[in-house]
């Protein structure tokens, strides 16, 4: 559930009004911090007692029990004090000094948006949670969501290539060094995309403020030969040029780079994930020795708990162990094969890709693997996202041999068929997929079977057999095949001949047109290969 | 030193923008094999600069004289200019890499951009911006070349805060740099506000076409669609492609053209490319040969129509390319199409049209079945006919044997010919309809296989 009353008030990138409007029901007290976040919050159902004007551990308590229960239905939100149900959180007294200091009107930021805070927030607080660290931060020296947010978007600039797909982060920061005043882009959708980071600090600064911004001081110099048109126009241009040369280069590295990779020495099993702001530090990583360990545990966890979001987010950081050591071996291969084999199962598309890139250059690098597997996947996920040009480059990349293995060459007549529209074909591999393909398939397998139905209904006069649907386009009874026709209002095109159940195509006409139109359309890409 | 701003000073006489590029040209000319190092030799780096600013001064006092400012502006650039020649000279001695190369070129790109932000230069100069940039390109993609055989991890300190490593960032680094020079000069033609006979908007189709093949190169070549959203934005500013050189023009349309191929819009493509295919020099073969590698697959979708032999006569490349798939076609040989398409594989990725090439093989069938009609003659004259019609209720048995044939004696079940012929029908290749409890195809009375003449 949406935080509906943040959204409807504040959606992102706007700033809120000071004074805060009359919606705010009460007004802004110093002895008593308003407790606005309960209101954000979808799935609390019965409405707060209105606090009283003194100070309210409980109202309080309420709100930060709220503020940090995740978003999700998969995870109960954690219960409220007040509201016995499920495991009960005590909420540190320094938590709740926390959550109110966010929500000080004195540490409001105009670039960062309620609905961003209250989330940055909860994340926050809820990872410490998971963490079992609520007691072992120190919430008073921990930076506010605010600066927290504005990090991130320093972080995403500069990791922008991996910055769509990194859904799952959660990061905890423990250190306060970060400037907070280091405005960067915006990488949420609002109205000032357009305009270069810097102008946004402020939004309401003139126009004359980003003209003497330029450090060019010669744009006041006068040429003899141009006109002063000439020159508005020179000046426009150089103006243009400092930004454009400083919006194209990325903000320099806050550390200068070290002479090498670190070896880590830490000796912990398990690490949670967070996004490195600074070089690492030896002791917070762990070595290739330690990591093998790590693998047996979560293989064995996984299989015993199957908790999606703990095991992804051990991976994440075993990834990132990986990484900052340079270690590019085998065992980092089957580190991102089994990562991305748990987040495909999962339908976690954004971090399977991720490993699919990694996978498909450690393949190059000669490691030992399993390339055939993941190459199959690697076309059925182009397939399925209608990546032609990503297509082409895999196929350029296959070798003669590749082209034979069984998976590979599974999803290259699954390519095939489906360019030629041969959907008989497909679906007889559809049920043969080698394996975890299945779970790629099943992603433009609706979409297919539009398709055909598209042409059956065209080329089939005045009718078939349901059955011959359940049977061409892969079903797994009758039932299945008369509903997916029902779910997209063909009802009326189902028969009951006693015998048999007829399937009107002649009476179909455009019917499943616009469906197949809008399924071809839309393939969300998340973490692009 | 002193011939190069003889060069100099003629082309300002003459207001010769290229004449000047030539000047900058960082390659030895064919009359004088030792230019650059004749350059390099001539000046010293502690005084390349005031050198420079006398060889201009000497050279064009009885001439047009220059403004202060844009002489500054010249010495920086060819103060830049006379280092990397330094660089192209150090590689070719062994003893540079051509990244320094790079970079020091970029250093006169950036010193030429500022000669037209600050130091006024005028728009009969932009030749010398079509040679920076055509060699910034080119030096990036031999740097590249150069870093990825010199294995191992040279990125900086950036990666070690990754979560991953970036494996495609590090491989074209440079060229991905150099866009960014070039979409400078992009804007510094762009925006451009001079009245449009003194504009450098001149420039603007030289670089768009750079940048094209830059994209093309990185792969992304999506991201021209960007340049001509931007383009097309300022469309009303912008003289009439129909005003700028041939040479251009033909580039240009012929990358919009391939754009639309790659992105399956081939009625768009087609018309493109044809227009690119016109405006082509009848003796520029190796151009012609490009425009024919997606004007071919194009038309072969959008009218079915394959090349002629003669058409192919002065390409032996194409012909080797399409010919044997063309004749396939022609006679319906499913199996020998697919034969055809399986060699020539490697040759088609690479050159992007494999995806478009296979969809060949529903004309291919068009005409197997084609056939099969053909094949079956007349119905007997009912009675008031003159003129004999064709029998039009064909069993899918008969489809299916020829199919079966054309497969080279492969069986194919009826399920799967009966989903083959619904295709026909679906895209309109094939008028009528499928009987299924009958197990016959009806097919339309009038032009049961439309544009084939039945």
């Amino acid at each position: 559930m949406m935080p509906s009353w943040s959204s409807a008030q504040h959606p992102p990138g706007v700033v809120p009004q000071h004074p805060p409007p009359a919606s705010y029901a009460y007004p802004p007290n110093p002895a008593f911090i308003p407790v606005q976040v309960r209101q954000g919050f979808g799935p609390y159902t019965t409405p707060p007692p209105p606090p009283p004007p003194a100070y309210n551990p409980y109202a309080s308590n309420a709100a930060q029990a709220q503020a940090s229960a995740p978003g999700t239905a998969t995870s109960a939100p954690p219960a409220p004090v007040e509201q016995p149900k499920g495991s009960k959180t005590e909420w540190p007294e320094s938590v709740r000094r926390y959550v109110q200091r966010s929500f000080h009107p004195e540490n409001d930021d105009a670039s960062v948006s309620r609905a961003e805070l209250e989330a940055k927030l909860k994340d926050t607080i809820g990872s410490a949670k998971e963490n079992n660290s609520l007691y072992t931060i120190d919430w008073d020296s921990m930076p506010l969501p605010q600066a927290l947010v504005r990090a991130d978007r320093e972080a995403q600039l500069k990791l922008h290539h991996h910055a769509a797909s990194l859904s799952l982060t959660t990061p905890v920061y423990t250190d306060d060094t970060f400037n907070p005043r280091k405005r960067k882009s915006n990488d949420f959708a609002n109205n000032d995309t357009s305009m270069p980071p810097w102008h946004s600090t402020n939004s309401g600064r003139s126009l004359e403020d980003r003209i003497s911004y330029s450090p060019d001081k010669r744009a006041a110099l006068d040429d003899p030969k141009s006109s002063k048109f000439q020159k508005e126009a020179n000046k426009r241009k150089r103006r243009f040029e400092n930004e454009y040369k400083a919006a194209n280069i990325s903000s320099p590295s806050p550390t200068p780079p070290t002479s090498g990779p670190i070896v880590g020495t830490s000796e912990v099993l398990e690490k949670k994930y967070l996004r490195l702001t600074a070089p690492p530090v030896a002791s917070n990583v762990r070595p290739e020795r330690v990591l093998r360990q790590t693998l047996d545990l979560l293989k064995k966890k996984w299989r015993k708990e199957s908790n999606y979001s703990y095991i992804c987010d051990q991976f994440k950081s075993m990834r990132q162990d990986l990484t900052v050591q340079r270690i590019k071996n085998e065992f980092t291969v089957s580190v991102y094969e089994i990562h991305a084999r748990i987040a495909l199962e999962k339908g976690d598309i954004g971090e399977y890709n991720q490993c699919q890139t990694q996978l498909r250059s450690l393949y190059a690098m000669g490691l030992k693997g399993n390339p055939i597997e993941f190459k199959a996947y690697r076309i059925l996920y182009f397939i399925h996202t209608a990546n032609r040009t990503g297509l082409n480059d895999t196929l350029a990349d296959l070798t003669a041999a590749e082209k034979e293995e069984k998976p590979i060459k599974h999803a290259l007549d699954v390519r095939s068929t489906l360019a030629l529209g041969n959907y008989h074909k497909f679906f007889q591999l559809y049920l043969d997929t080698p394996n975890m393909g299945a779970y790629l398939m099943d992603m433009f397998v609706t979409r297919e079977r539009l398709a055909a139905l598209c042409n059956i209904c065209k080329g089939y006069k005045p009718d078939v057999k349901l059955r011959f649907i359940t049977e061409e386009l892969g079903f797994e009874s009758d039932a299945d095949a008369a509903q997916f026709i029902i779910d997209y209002q063909g009802q009326h095109l189902l028969e009951d001949r006693t015998e048999y159940i007829a399937f009107l195509t002649g009476k179909a006409g455009g019917l499943f047109e616009s469906a197949r139109a809008s399924a071809f359309k839309k393939v969300d890409i998340k973490g692009q290969i | 030193m002193n011939d190069l701003f003889k060069g100099f000073a003629k082309a300002h006489a003459e207001q010769n923008g290229y004449l000047l590029a030539a000047t900058l040209s960082p390659i030895a000319s064919s009359g004088n094999p030792q230019r650059l190092r004749l350059i390099w030799k001539s000046s010293h780096s502690s005084s390349v600069k005031g050198d420079i600013k006398h060889f201009i001064k000497s050279n064009s006092s009885h001439q047009r004289s220059l403004d202060h400012e844009e002489v500054k502006g010249w010495v920086e650039v060819y103060a830049a200019y006379w280092n990397a020649i330094g660089d192209v000279v150090a590689v070719e001695d062994g003893k540079s890499t051509w990244t320094k190369v790079y970079e020091s070129w970029k250093d006169v790109t950036s010193a030429l951009i500022r000669g037209y932000n600050n130091f006024g230069f005028e728009a009969w100069t932009i030749p010398c911006l079509y040679v920076i940039g055509k060699y910034l390109r080119l030096f990036a993609i031999r740097s590249d070349t150069e870093r990825s055989r010199s294995a191992g991890d040279n990125s900086g300190g950036a990666a070690l805060i990754q979560d991953d490593f970036d494996p495609e960032t590090e491989k074209q680094s440079q060229l991905r740099d150099c866009e960014q020079h070039l979409k400078r000069i992009f804007t510094l033609c762009l925006n451009d506000r001079a009245p449009l006979e003194e504009s450098r908007k001149w420039g603007i189709y030289f670089i768009i076409n750079l940048l094209f093949k830059t994209y093309f190169k990185l792969n992304s070549a999506s991201l021209s669609r960007t340049i001509l959203k931007t383009l097309s934005a300022y469309r009303g500013d912008m003289p009439a492609l129909s005003a700028f050189p041939k040479s251009q023009r033909v580039t240009f349309k012929f990358y919009e053209g391939v754009l639309f191929f790659l992105e399956e819009n081939y009625i768009e493509a087609e018309k493109y490319l044809v227009e690119a295919w016109e405006l082509c020099h009848k003796d520029a073969n190796a151009n012609l040969e490009r425009i024919l590698t997606y004007l071919i697959p194009c038309r072969l979708l959008t009218t079915h129509v394959l090349p002629t032999k003669a058409l192919l006569e002065p390409f032996p490349r194409l012909q080797k390319l399409f010919l044997p798939l063309a004749q396939c076609i022609r006679k319906g040989d499913l199996r020998a199409f697919d034969i055809a398409l399986q060699e020539g594989e490697d040759e088609f990725v690479k050159r992007r049209i494999y995806l478009t090439l296979e969809r060949g093989r529903d004309i291919a069938l068009r005409n197997l079945l084609r056939k099969v009609f053909i094949a079956g003659g007349f119905d007997e004259l009912k009675e008031g006919e003159t003129t004999p019609v064709r029998r039009t209720r064909v069993p899918v048995a008969e489809f299916r044997a020829a199919i079966c044939m054309g497969s080279g004696g492969e069986l194919v079940d009826t399920d799967e010919v009966e989903c083959l012929l619904a295709n026909m029908i679906y895209k309109d290749l094939m008028k009528g309809y499928i009987a299924r409890e009958r197990g016959i195809v009806v097919l339309s009375k009038k032009g049961a296989f439309p544009g084939t003449g039945v």
